[in-house]
């Protein structure tokens, strides 16, 4: 009889510019339930890129702590997120002449197939973090899986996330201080579309858009694979920052306001409400047009999500050259998905709609925890699920007495 | 015989002389103008004044090509020419455009020349487009920087500010014309400031006094009222005239410069309402010195300028201690907010982050050049 599986433990830590959040779940039939949860605010990071190690570490440690505290459980390895410019993707291919006579693809041949695209190296002095699968083609037809049919030329097809060696060291040394192994990483924006984009939503078609404090993570789905991602190093506190130009007024007072009365859309009938920064109309209050808010950050996010559709059809100019891409309600008829801390800027939606032409909504995590479910937390909620698909953790098997004893004196 | 000029206008690079060229139409007769180029053909164009061809060995003639080591070069062959024209002038008011070769190479020592020739030299520079890309703004930038050491006074306009100003579908004529019109009143109300006839005059030992201390941050406006309550109006225009209000303009200062000028109708008590609007916005602690004066041109038109400038920021330690800790850049150091870290606001110190050509961390309101509502 083979012993009943233990539950194994999942965590992830989603590193933000603004916040570090981390969840710690137990696995339960294929599940994950949610055992603990922590979020701190990350200090050290600019616009996506680590600027302070000793902080960002300081801060890793302390939400690793807490969730190790909150669950009475060690944690032993983790998935880390990973966003912003410095993971850089391409799309690799791989492809064999199908040997057999009679043209049968057999599962030897895909995996030859695909150990030929893994052979491509990346440029140097960076590092492959992860493949993620496309449409494999056999004679240019998009297949499911080819094993059993026939064809003449296999093509399988991965988008690689490559990183620079040094900073992915850095990454893994930070998590590896803690005596804990870094199990995998997963693409940010990846892990937001698992907690947000239904399979259907997949397997049609949708933009899922992740905008975060300091960067904005796209990807895009298409016929149910990822057919391309990307970053764009502008997020929430280049809106905040436009503000507190704008108005020559604190970060704090600037990020308030923007939550209050800010909006992706600027109206007519803003201009010349006045609003107030208190609202007590006391000493040290300050009135400001709300004109002048909307109309910064309407500017400044309308461009943002311009310069992502931008990013998408570069991406798919490179993947299909020669071809006329367009980014409309056919390519992606389950619209555009938004997540992310700037998703909660009033009317994103609608701006969004304006500027790409096709069908947008906010996106919010389907999760049992109710704190959760906001689409700040796409992240690190899609990360748990995301796992779980594609790298599950382990599966530990109850050692025996014997065993037990030998673990104690191996060192 | 002419009264010797008081004050020189120097325009320097292809945009400073295309500026002096167009202003110079309009000035008095106090102030003499000289144009320095590298370009033969912009100075054979014609203008006014002293024209001096610099870098003839290094450049032949031609422009710099936006080298501005080249223009660095050119106006160092050319200091004894340079060291004859700045003699005896007491105020020399430098004109140019940073981000190409002659503005942003020659600029730091040409003012340099003309301080060490015993001048107040005063600098007005116009900083590139967004659109002009990266390589033209990090030019300019360490330009501005050069510049501001060197001269007692300096002045930056954005050249995305200017298209601000206008409608999104007037000319770019118009635009530059704004422009012409904000800097052009300075010098205006400069020049005739120091002519006699004044209401309130001054002389320009007071310029002197006032700009003291060279690199001091500069603050300058301009606006101009019309019909009943003109100077209001003009004050009120000269407190929101943009140039005050860009990104990294000083916000207050200590000693202002103030000068009033309007049509016959114009009453002293006009004069002073004018002032005082204007000293409630910008400070003026330490000194006000008030210029008035009356030019039956203006009409019932009221014209303010106003230039103004704080003690220079502290000058940062010029060496660390060997065995001290290098430099934390997460640290908050203690620092006067600079043209550069005002524009990017908390981005300051970060490196430029570009798409399109654009720098991403410039607020986006800034870099389309629209125009916000005013504040309530």
């Amino acid at each position: 009889m083979t012993p009943k599986p233990l539950p194994s433990l999942i965590a992830v830590i989603d590193i933000g510019t603004h916040k570090t959040a981390s969840l710690l779940g137990q696995v339960i039939d294929g599940k994950a339930r949610m055992l603990s949860f922590s979020e701190r605010r990350t200090e050290g990071v600019v616009k996506g890129t680590v600027t302070d190690l000793e902080k960002l570490t300081h801060c890793v440690h302390e939400v690793v702590n807490d969730i190790e505290r909150g669950s009475g459980r060690a944690v032993e390895q983790v998935y880390l997120s990973l966003s912003g410019p410095a993971a850089e993707g391409e799309r690799v291919k791989g492809f064999i002449a199908v040997p057999a006579h009679d043209g049968k693809v057999t599962a030897k041949d895909v995996a030859d197939a695909v150990a030929s695209a893994k052979r491509l190296e990346p440029p140097a002095g960076r590092s492959t973090l992860l493949y993620m699968r496309q449409p494999t083609m056999l004679d240019n037809r998009a297949v499911g899986n080819p094993v059993g049919m026939t064809g003449k030329r296999l093509e399988v097809n991965f988008w690689r996330v490559t990183m620079e060696e040094g900073n992915m060291r850095m990454r893994v040394g930070m998590v590896n201080g803690l005596s804990i192994r870094v199990r995998d990483f997963i693409l940010a924006a990846h892990a937001a579309a698992c907690a947000t984009a239904s399979d259907a939503d997949k397997q049609g078609g949708v933009l899922v858009v992740d905008m975060g404090a300091g960067t904005t993570d796209w990807i895009l789905y298409y016929k149910e694979h990822i057919l391309c991602a990307g970053s764009i190093p502008v997020g929430g506190e280049h809106l905040t920052n436009d503000l507190s130009v704008a108005l020559r007024i604190s970060r704090e007072t600037a990020e308030d306001l923007k939550q209050r009365f800010g909006s992706a859309l600027h109206r007519e009938t803003d201009v010349n409400q006045t609003i107030w920064k208190d609202g007590d109309k006391g000493v040290g209050d300050q009135q400001f047009n709300r004109g002048t808010i909307t109309q910064v950050l309407s500017l400044r996010y309308q461009e943002t999500i311009d310069f992502v559709r931008k990013d998408v059809l570069r991406r798919l100019e490179q993947i299909f050259p020669g071809h006329a891409v367009r980014l409309d309600q056919n390519m992606i008829p389950s619209g555009v998905i938004l997540t992310g801390g700037s998703a909660n800027l009033a009317d994103a939606a609608e701006a969004v709609q304006q500027v790409m032409g096709v069908s947008a909504r906010v996106g919010v995590p389907d999760f049992e925890n109710e704190s959760l479910r906001k689409p700040e937390y796409a992240g690190v909620v899609g990360l748990m699920t995301a796992a779980l698909a594609d790298a599950p953790p382990p599966v530990v098997r109850p050692r025996g007495f014997l065993a037990q004893l030998k673990a104690l004196f191996r060192f | 015989m002419a009264s010797p000029a008081s004050i020189l206008l120097v325009g320097l690079g292809g945009a400073g002389c295309a500026m002096v060229t167009r202003l110079s139409a309009q000035l008095p007769g106090e102030v003499a103008v000289a144009l320095l180029d590298t370009d033969a053909r912009a100075l054979a164009a014609g203008g006014p004044g002293a024209n001096l061809q610099l870098g003839r060995a290094q450049t032949r003639g031609m422009g710099t090509g936006g080298e501005a080591a080249l223009g660095l070069a050119s106006a160092e062959a050319e200091e004894p020419a340079l060291r004859r024209l700045f003699a005896g002038v007491p105020v020399v008011v430098l004109v140019t455009g940073l981000g190409g070769g002659t503005g942003s190479g020659a600029a730091a020592t040409v003012a340099g020349l003309a301080a060490e020739a015993g001048a107040t030299v005063l600098a007005f520079a116009t900083m590139p487009f967004s659109h002009e890309g990266e390589r033209r703004m990090r030019q300019a930038n360490e330009a501005a920087a050069k510049l501001g050491q060197k001269c007692h006074g300096l002045v930056v306009v954005h050249n995305d500010l200017l298209l601000q100003q206008v409608t999104p579908d007037a000319p770019l004529s118009e635009s530059f014309a704004a422009a012409d019109a904000w800097v052009g009143g300075a010098l205006r109300g400069l020049a005739s400031a120091f002519a006699p006839g004044a209401l309130i005059a001054v002389d320009p030992a007071a310029l002197r006094s006032l700009l003291a201390t060279p690199g001091s941050p500069t603050l300058f406006a301009f606006g101009a009222g019309q019909g009943e309550g003109a100077a209001l109006k003009a004050a009120r225009a000269a407190t929101d005239c943009p140039l005050a209000h860009a990104p990294g303009a000083v916000a207050k200062v200590a000693s202002l410069f103030v000068h009033v000028a309007g049509g016959p109708a114009m009453t002293s008590t006009e004069a002073f309402e004018a002032v005082a609007a204007v000293r409630t916005r910008f400070g003026g602690e330490t000194s006000t010195i008030l210029c008035a004066r009356l030019e039956p041109a203006l009409g019932d038109r009221i014209e303010v300028s106003v230039l103004g400038a704080s003690l220079p920021a502290p000058k940062p330690a010029a060496k660390p201690k060997k065995g001290a800790k290098g430099d934390d850049p997460a640290q908050p150091i203690f620092e006067f907010a600079t043209e550069e870290s005002m524009r990017r606001g908390l981005f300051g110190g970060t490196p430029m982050t570009f798409i399109d050509g654009q720098d991403v961390d410039v607020p986006a309101y800034i870099r389309k050049a629209v125009r916000l509502p005013p504040s309530p």
